[in-house]
């Protein structure tokens, strides 16, 4: 694999916009797309709403997921969701995209529920992370002084002959991973889930978790690097 | 980690930098001269060239995932709903 490569980038219908940014220039097309969308929508055209529901909620649940940490909770959220979206719909000023607008809601509403569900609260979600202190990648892996002080102690194994193809034929694997992500407190949780599994950009996710790249980069470094070290394990153990 | 700004960048850089920087030199999110530090690293050191490669991978696998099933709303509800908005005054 080509550590070059770029992000695998999405095809999603309503497109990456995020009119806080003007300096992005989103492709005319994108913008054109979600403001006769968006106006479709107001003129209350229910191809155009079953259209957005259809294509944003199950990205919706599996993000709601990483809040409230059960399925049913989760399905009801989104519901109230979209059902506040309908209501706003005519507030929205389009100084977002409608999909940073909708998952804010979402992630406001899954909040407020997952701290009124206190049995709903998992272990994951007492844990927080300090993001200045921790270390991605475990310090003793490193030479701690002499001349190669910062270099590769023990650097990692190829992982020969791995695609992620093969990896996900196996089953063992797959669960391995799943269980990684959902071990992660949720503000590793959120960055991994929009970022990688749903493939929504940078700074969108940043739009709609309302933190800086560089805290998204932190924070999705350590996310990415603790499923590493569960397929390391999976792969060498 | 983005980009730094204003700030002088050694062309030295540790394995465990590079490390720190891997997410966001493999979407791009770093400055010009980081990213020419950290190219240059990777093509002399074999751990971190693996590394880097193991995080890509990983990147690539979490939009690979296979989903545990559909999830439909309840589409009716959230229509009729849609329709009385559009009924109001």
């Amino acid at each position: 694999m080509n550590v070059h490569t770029s992000t695998v980038t999405t095809s999603l219908s309503y497109g990456i916009v995020s009119v806080q940014e003007p300096e992005l220039e989103q492709p005319p097309a994108v913008v054109n797309r979600e403001a006769v969308l968006l106006s479709r929508l107001r003129q209350g055209d229910e191809g155009a709403f079953n259209e957005l529901v259809t294509h944003h909620h199950g990205a919706l649940v599996r993000t709601a997921m990483g809040y409230v940490a059960d399925r049913d909770v989760a399905e009801e959220v989104v519901q109230d969701t979209w059902m506040a979206v309908i209501e706003g719909l005519d507030r929205f000023e389009g100084r977002s995209s409608l999909r940073t607008w909708i998952f804010g809601i979402m992630i406001h509403k899954a909040k407020d529920r997952g701290v009124r569900e206190k049995r709903h609260v998992n272990f994951s979600s007492f844990e927080s992370v300090d993001e200045e202190g921790e270390e991605a990648v475990d310090p003793s892996r490193f030479h701690q002084s002499g001349e190669w002080a910062g270099h590769w102690a023990f650097p990692p194994q190829r992982w020969d002959d791995q695609t992620p193809e093969k990896l996900l034929a196996s089953q063992q694997a797959v669960n391995a991973m799943n269980h990684a992500i959902e071990a992660l407190p949720k503000n590793l949780k959120e960055v991994l889930i929009l970022r990688d599994v749903e493939g929504i950009e940078a700074k969108e996710v940043c739009g709609i978790l309302k933190i800086t790249e560089t805290n998204l980069y932190v924070r999705l470094h350590r996310a990415r690097e603790r499923v590493r070290q569960t397929v390391e394990t999976y792969l060498e153990g | 980690m983005a980009q730094e700004e204003g700030q002088r960048i050694d062309p030295e850089i540790t394995c465990h930098e590079v490390v720190q920087w891997a997410s966001a030199y493999l979407d791009d999110h770093v400055g010009d001269e980081r990213k020419r530090q950290i190219a240059l690293h990777l093509a002399i050191c074999a751990g971190c060239e693996t590394y880097m490669k193991q995080i890509a991978m990983v990147r690539d696998l979490m939009g690979m995932l296979p989903r545990e099933r559909d999830v439909s709303p309840d589409l009716q509800r959230l229509q009729r709903a849609f329709g009385e908005r559009s009924r109001r005054p």
